[in-house]
């Protein structure tokens, strides 16, 4: 049996009542089960249109929307909505009820009985992290940050198996917003829930999706790539112009060190003679020399010092200011490269030394 | 007759169960107007919600009978119902109906649209949107036209005495009549004692009610 997509558009179009131009053309596209896709464009490119046609909050003018094969005209939109996560923007807590009476909405719309209720609703207070003396608060009392994160967590109360949020992190200072964003990928790597996400956010898009649908006015799909594949080779040049002059950089951001070779660099054993240091210098052109055996980094010296030195184990050696960890984005790489005075960073897993990153490298895959 | 003092404290002592009596009486026609008025707009605010067309002209009706003064009224209806306890409780709970309608609807129509598309996203009826998430939002601004309503409505019981209604009514008129400053100042002052208690009852309810509600001051 061939995988069923989770949800589906087939040849969708909007025309909204009383507007000559169409909100969705002819779009089709398809989500894996699990997968989140993120769906980004300008204003007016139709991409919150979309996302309320899974859930029937919006009806298409034409074609058809299938979730897990079924076509959603066929079932009753108030159970296809309880069936399905959703988060907006400005989140829609209602104010009248508790932190832990909005997370439990949907279970009590569902018919469960309150002690299930109240278990899930621990759950998940558990899974977002929320301060449980929070659960018999009202909204009015929470921060922006908690409140999306009330939202997620309604969402997701009933365990569906498909999440649309809209703009879900829009409404925060960049610092939550990054903390939001990083909470909803452990979430997701645990969950796995089919998700669909709006955002204008380009960062945002390529760091929580796996795939990215950008969007041009009257809802046109430009492209739909994992963002890798999009940064790479951009279908168009709208898709160009709407990645921004440093796409390179935001490719970066989603290479691991690990991706990368690493080099020897300028280092010799500490064991080497002084010759040989200065050999190593000249070769790399470099004014420093590094001191490693196998997997321990010992430090550096300037080169100067080499000067009427005995012996490179006689020279009180300098610990290495900028280090990486191997799982750190070659984004963050680039940040300690060009600050350090050695133009190179030692990259580590754990305690083990595995080798420099030079700027040089990180350049090359600006550029590939 | 008339006592040495502005107030005849005698009377007041020797009247204290014809006041209790007044009392329940007054506080029986309020009630039944504003809770007739309730139900009445409750039933037109539906009927405007719905059919948004209807709206203004319901709230031209009950304009037109808010303007009309009370007196006229009564003398309106008296030839048709006589003087009862209906032609009171006609006049008293159209007045009402203004004021609660227009409350009502603007609650409802105050509740925030992110609420409302959540509510609807996550699978709410019609129905329960309405009775989970609408009228309780809007319960600040019902129960507040429901305190203007009463207040107003304490004010107007006194008059239904001309059409044989009690209350403290009663005592205003008869002491005007016989020229007793005493038994009139009575009347009005039990009557203003009257709305404040109802109000400061109704502002606890609220408060009961809307828990959430009670940082922002109802």
């Amino acid at each position: 049996m061939p995988n069923v997509p989770a949800i589906e558009f087939r040849q969708v179009e909007k025309i909204y009542p009383g507007s000559s131009a169409a909100a969705v053309t002819d779009l089709s596209l398809e989500v894996a089960e699990g997968e989140t896709v993120a769906l980004i464009g300008p204003s007016g490119c139709g991409k919150t249109t979309l996302l309320k046609m899974v859930n029937r909050l919006i009806e298409p003018t034409a074609g058809m929307i299938r979730v897990f094969g079924n076509d959603v005209r066929s079932s009753n939109p108030v159970e296809l909505r309880r069936g399905i996560g959703y988060v907006i923007q400005q989140v829609g807590l209602l104010p009248h009820r508790t932190v832990a009476q909005n997370i439990g909405t949907v279970p009590e719309l569902l018919g469960w009985d309150d002690r299930r209720v109240w278990a899930r609703v621990d759950e998940l207070f558990d899974l977002i992290q929320l301060d449980p003396e929070l659960r018999d608060r009202y909204p009015s009392d929470l921060s922006g940050g908690q409140r999306q994160r009330v939202g997620v967590a309604r969402a997701l109360a009933a365990d569906p198996p498909i999440m649309l949020m809209d703009e879900p992190f829009g409404a925060v200072d960049p610092i939550v917003r990054k903390a939001l964003q990083q909470q909803f990928l452990e979430v997701q790597k645990r969950l796995g829930k089919t998700t669909v996400l709006v955002t204008h956010d380009i960062d945002e898009a390529i760091t929580l999706a796996d795939r990215v649908a950008i969007l041009n006015l009257g809802g046109i799909l430009e492209q739909f790539d994992p963002p890798m594949a999009i940064l790479r080779d951009p279908a168009n040049a709208f898709v160009m112009s709407f990645l921004g002059h440093d796409r390179g950089l935001k490719r970066l951001s989603l290479l691991p060190i690990s991706s990368v070779k690493l080099v020897k660099g300028p280092a010799v054993s500490r064991s080497a003679s002084i010759e040989e240091a200065r050999e190593m210098m000249e070769r790399w052109g470099v004014d420093w020399i590094a001191l490693a055996d196998g997997d321990v980094l010992h430090g550096w010296v300037p080169g100067e010092e080499l000067d009427g030195a005995s012996d490179l184990a006689s020279l009180a050696l300098r610990r290495f200011e900028s280090w990486l960890t191997s799982d750190a984005s070659l984004l963050d790489a680039l940040d300690v490269v060009v600050s350090s005075r050695t133009s190179a960073a030692a990259v580590f897993d754990g305690d083990r030394y595995l080798g420099m990153l030079s700027a040089e490298t990180i350049g090359r895959e600006i550029v590939t | 007759m008339i006592a040495d003092g502005v107030i005849d404290l005698g009377w007041v002592f020797d009247h204290l169960g014809d006041m209790w009596e007044a009392s329940v009486e007054h506080a029986v026609l309020t009630g039944i107007a504003v809770s007739c008025g309730l139900v009445l707009s409750v039933l037109l605010s539906l009927i405007a919600l719905r059919w948004r067309r209807t709206y203004t002209p319901i709230t031209w009706v009950t304009g037109i009978l808010y303007t009309i003064p009370s007196l006229a009224l009564f003398t309106f209806l008296v030839p048709v119902f006589g003087l009862s306890l209906l032609t009171a409780e006609i006049a008293l709970v159209s007045y009402t109906l203004l004021i609660l309608i227009r409350n009502i609807v603007s609650g409802i129509d105050g509740v925030p649209d992110d609420v409302l598309e959540a509510s609807s996203g996550m699978g709410m009826t019609a129905r329960q949107q309405l009775l989970r998430v609408q009228v309780p939002l809007a319960l600040p601004a019902i129960i507040a036209g429901i305190r203007i309503a009463a207040v107003t409505t304490i004010g107007l019981v006194t008059v239904t005495v001309l059409i044989g209604q009690g209350g403290y009514g009663v005592f205003i008129l008869r002491g005007i009549r016989r020229q007793f400053l005493t038994e009139a100042l009575v009347g009005t002052l039990l009557s203003v004692a009257l709305a404040v208690v109802v109000d400061l009852l109704l502002v606890g309810v609220g408060r009961l009610a809307m828990p959430w509600a009670r940082r922002a001051g109802t």
